[in-house]
């Protein structure tokens, strides 16, 4: 039974992928179909035109196996041995330097903008019981 | 009929190194030991074993792959979930993920500029912080090569699942929602499944950063080739 409800789930968020996919191709856009899907199923949930229960277990289960979609494409790294090479290694070198960069840079202004968020947030509520006084 | 077995084989193949490898994974919990990375070397050693060319594999392999996409859109079930979680934090989430999406493609297309790289190369690479199907659909509207797009975008996420919580000590990062839009902006999925270890917060925080990076960096993938005129 459970098979069941996510296969038919599955088939629901299928549907909306292949929607995504069409209207990518009509108006010939950059943002790629999946992300259309998921942008329109994200409203219809937010506007209650599809209620969540209709693809919560159909998507709980697609996410929780996620990587195994991943590795068919991953594996097409051995058509990639040229990689082995001095440009390779440049390849390679840009993308880790790069990676290193990124997750310093957005994990510090994560962490930044969060405090900042806090702090005004504290103001506010520091502010009321001083304003009728002063 | 013989080319339909032989599609199951590889389909069997997969989930078996799959689900081996997320169980080996379980146990011991080791950074390098990730699923897609050890699933990926058992994979490519048996087809380089068989004599099993890639195009091969991926008559089995492609029915594995096309539900990426449905997953893609399945992303927009945890967002759903978070949208109180993502109003009300609203500031630090979009600024930390605007930051993380223009300097992942930022830096990553001047190094190779400098290093020196040729135009098919760069363009692959551009993306290699998104979600691997949103990367390969950017890269491919860019110009650059899908398969090196995968490549790029897989060493990212693996290398940022194992480097992270070094860089987090060293930048003093503590808290979930610095460290989930790290995982998110710099790794995607990969980065994600490992944002689970740190907690719940970390986990929405990556899955709901990986999920707008990868909006903005569908948008911002051209408009960062045409500014550096690569």
């Amino acid at each position: 039974m459970k098979i069941l409800i996510i296969l038919l789930q599955t088939g629901i968020l299928s549907l909306f992928y292949l929607v995504g996919t069409i209207i990518h191709n009509l108006f010939d856009l950059v943002i790629p179909g999946s992300i259309i899907g998921l942008i329109l199923l994200f409203l219809c949930l937010c506007l209650k035109i599809i209620p969540v229960t209709f693809i919560e277990n159909g998507a709980g289960f697609l996410l929780s196996i996620l990587v195994l979609f991943f590795i068919p494409a991953t594996v097409g790294i051995m058509n990639y041995s040229s990689l082995l090479s001095f440009h390779g290694a440049l390849f390679i070198s840009a993308i880790l330097l790069s990676t290193i960069f990124t997750i310093g840079a957005a994990g510090i202004a994560g962490q930044l903008f969060e405090k900042k968020a806090e702090k005004r947030k504290d103001e506010k509520e520091w502010k009321k019981p001083y304003s009728h006084s002063g | 009929m013989e080319k339909a077995l032989f599609a199951f084989w590889m389909i069997l193949l997969t989930v078996f190194a799959y689900s081996m490898m997320t169980r080996i994974y379980k146990r011991f919990s080791y950074s390098f030991l990730i699923p897609v990375l050890t699933a990926t070397t058992l994979i490519v050693i048996i087809l380089v074993l068989f004599h099993i060319p890639y195009e091969d594999y991926m008559i089995g392999g492609q029915w594995i792959s096309s539900l990426l996409g449905p997953s893609v859109v399945a992303l927009a079930y945890p967002l759903y979930k978070q949208r109180h979680f993502l109003i009300n934090h609203l500031f630090p989430i979009l600024g930390g993920v605007l930051v993380g999406a223009i300097s992942g493609m930022v830096s990553v297309g001047l190094l190779s500029k400098l290093f020196g790289l040729n135009q098919s190369l760069i363009l692959s690479i551009i993306p290699k912080s998104l979600t691997t199907p949103v990367a390969i659909e950017v890269t491919r509207g860019l110009g650059g090569n899908a398969s090196l797009a995968v490549v790029g975008v897989m060493i990212a996420g693996i290398f940022g699942a194992i480097a992270a919580p070094a860089i987090f000590k060293f930048t003093r990062v503590s808290s979930p929602i610095g460290r989930g839009i790290a995982f998110g902006s710099a790794s995607h999925a990969i980065g994600t499944v490992k944002a689970a270890e740190y907690g719940e917060l970390t986990f929405s925080m990556s899955s709901v950063t990986m999920t707008l990076c990868a909006i903005i960096g569908s948008f911002l993938g051209p408009i960062i080739v045409w500014i550096f005129q690569i």
